[in-house]
């Protein structure tokens, strides 16, 4: 019993000096810094990502003057700081500064995100702030260097846009295949009421304020059938069931978007094909606008608002081939389409398509190139041309 | 009877997730190429430096959300391979 006491007491011992000889050493090495009492952490790691871009653009509209410019986004620099605070706490900002294409010039800084993720659990990940939920592919994956068409499909764009709130998100290995999963809630878009019709039922993003205590709920399921992870198929959505404002007459008009994916690459030696492609919808729920809340006099009448888009493409690249230059070439073509409210003043009463035709060289792996042909087509309208030239340098 | 379909059932929805042995032991450079061609080419190891590189493979972890397991293989690669 005395023995088991002695143990007892030489283990306490052993540890309050251990205790103390640690912090004596860590005293001794903080000399330098000294912070007592403060937080552990620190020794981030970080990377600042970036890119820089440019668009010279040839429009032709039949029976119209041909315009050169450097198109809507002249010249730009975006910069992302990537920084990893932690082993579990990591930071995604992305700032943007864009020449204004105007006269008169001048430029635009916008705040395209700044995310906090933390890592919960293995496939358990929370993140919060201003983010690009998941809504199919194209948004804020394949929008950028990854985009082998120079231009933006006209069908893309229409759904979820960058949005203020929380989420969950992960992956997991499920046998063969593979799953990932994005949920989260958000300040939603917000209804433009518009008394002359000339934006009215449509929805702005990127609120930092909401309109109303209602939020937004969406995610996305992605599914990688194949071992190898050479296809990706998701759908993804998002409910929003008051848009307008707090109070107002249209707080309760509610919006429905989803999308639907398809990413698929194999290499053929020497070539490498990727076929892609996406389908967005958004319906927000129709109203009348009165001349006042009082009166049953049409200001605006509602109708059917329902926007649609899709596109689809093909890509080939000798990516086999020993020949560099060969090999650093890529052909691609895409085919898509915008359906927007026939009745709006803002719509159309027949779809607008694009064809696309372009040919990418990659500089570096980065590094791109690309010089693009797109052909506009809408029933009762002049067909419209453009040659675009992209070049984009990510750092 | 209802107790054995849904045991079978089960256990056949377990053993398909089950993680077989050639996809458990895949290297970090075969995921590398794997995923990242997904959506771009893959980058050149020596682009980045090991603390760089972690940065970069958690943006990449977050953003095209890979598993946990396939972020941390392609980062030992990336890290050794620089």
């Amino acid at each position: 019993m005395k023995t088991k006491k002695t143990l007892i007491v030489l283990a306490c011992l052993g540890f309050l000096s251990g205790g103390l000889l640690n912090k004596a050493n860590a005293q001794t090495d903080s000399n330098a810094v000294s912070v007592p009492n403060s937080p552990q952490g620190g020794g981030e790691k970080m990377l600042l990502a970036g890119e820089v871009f440019t668009y010279w653009q040839n429009n032709k509209i039949v029976g119209a003057p041909t315009t050169n410019s450097f198109g809507a986004d002249p010249l730009g620099l975006m910069l992302m700081p990537l920084v990893k605070l932690t082993d579990r706490l990591f930071l995604d900002v992305q700032v943007q500064v864009t020449a204004n294409p105007s006269p008169g010039g001048g430029a635009g800084v916008s705040l395209n995100e700044a995310i906090i993720y933390y890592h919960v659990a293995n496939g358990v990940n929370i993140f919060a702030g201003n983010f690009q939920p998941r809504s199919g592919m194209f948004e804020g994956i394949l929008d950028d260097f990854t985009n082998r068409f120079c231009s933006a499909p006209i069908g893309m764009g229409i759904g979820v846009a960058t949005e203020s709130g929380i989420g969950l998100q992960g992956a997991f290995q499920l046998g063969y295949s593979k799953l990932y999963y994005q949920l989260f809630a958000a300040n939603g878009p917000q209804l433009i009421v518009d008394s002359s019709g000339a934006a009215n039922g449509q929805l702005t993003y990127g609120n930092y304020t909401d309109n109303n205590t209602n939020k937004a709920f969406g995610g996305e399921i992605g599914f990688l059938p194949l071992s190898n992870s050479s296809l990706e198929l998701g759908v993804s959505g998002q409910y929003t069931p008051k848009t307008g404002d707090a109070g107002s007459a249209f707080e309760n008009i509610s919006n429905t978007t989803y999308a639907a994916y398809l990413n698929y690459y194999h290499v053929f030696n020497p070539l490498m094909i990727r076929i892609l492609g996406q389908y967005e919808y958004s319906q927000t729920q129709d109203f009348n606008l009165y001349t006042s809340s009082s009166s049953d006099t049409l200001l605006v009448p509602a109708f059917d608002n329902k926007t649609s888009g899709w596109y689809g493409g093909l890509t080939l690249r000798l990516s086999g081939s020993h020949n560099t230059f060969l090999s650093n070439l890529e052909l691609g073509g895409r085919l898509g389409q915008l359906t927007l409210p026939k009745a709006a003043l803002w719509g159309s009463p027949n779809p607008l398509n694009q064809t696309t035709v372009c040919l990418t060289y990659w500089y570096t792996w980065k590094t791109p190139i690309n010089v693009s042909y797109d052909i506009y087509t809408q029933t009762g309208s002049p067909t419209q041309t453009a040659i675009t030239v992209r070049g984009m340098w990510f750092f | 009877m209802a107790v054995i379909i849904i045991g079978i059932s089960t256990s056949a929805i377990i053993n398909g997730c089950k993680v077989p042995e050639s996809i458990a032991s895949k290297s970090g450079a075969q995921l590398w190429g794997e995923n990242c061609n997904r959506c771009h080419n893959a980058p050149d190891p020596h682009t980045f430096s090991d603390d760089q590189w972690d940065a970069a493979v958690e943006h990449m972890h977050q953003k095209a959300i890979l598993t946990d397991l396939e972020a941390k293989k392609i980062v030992e690669f990336l890290k050794m391979a620089n």
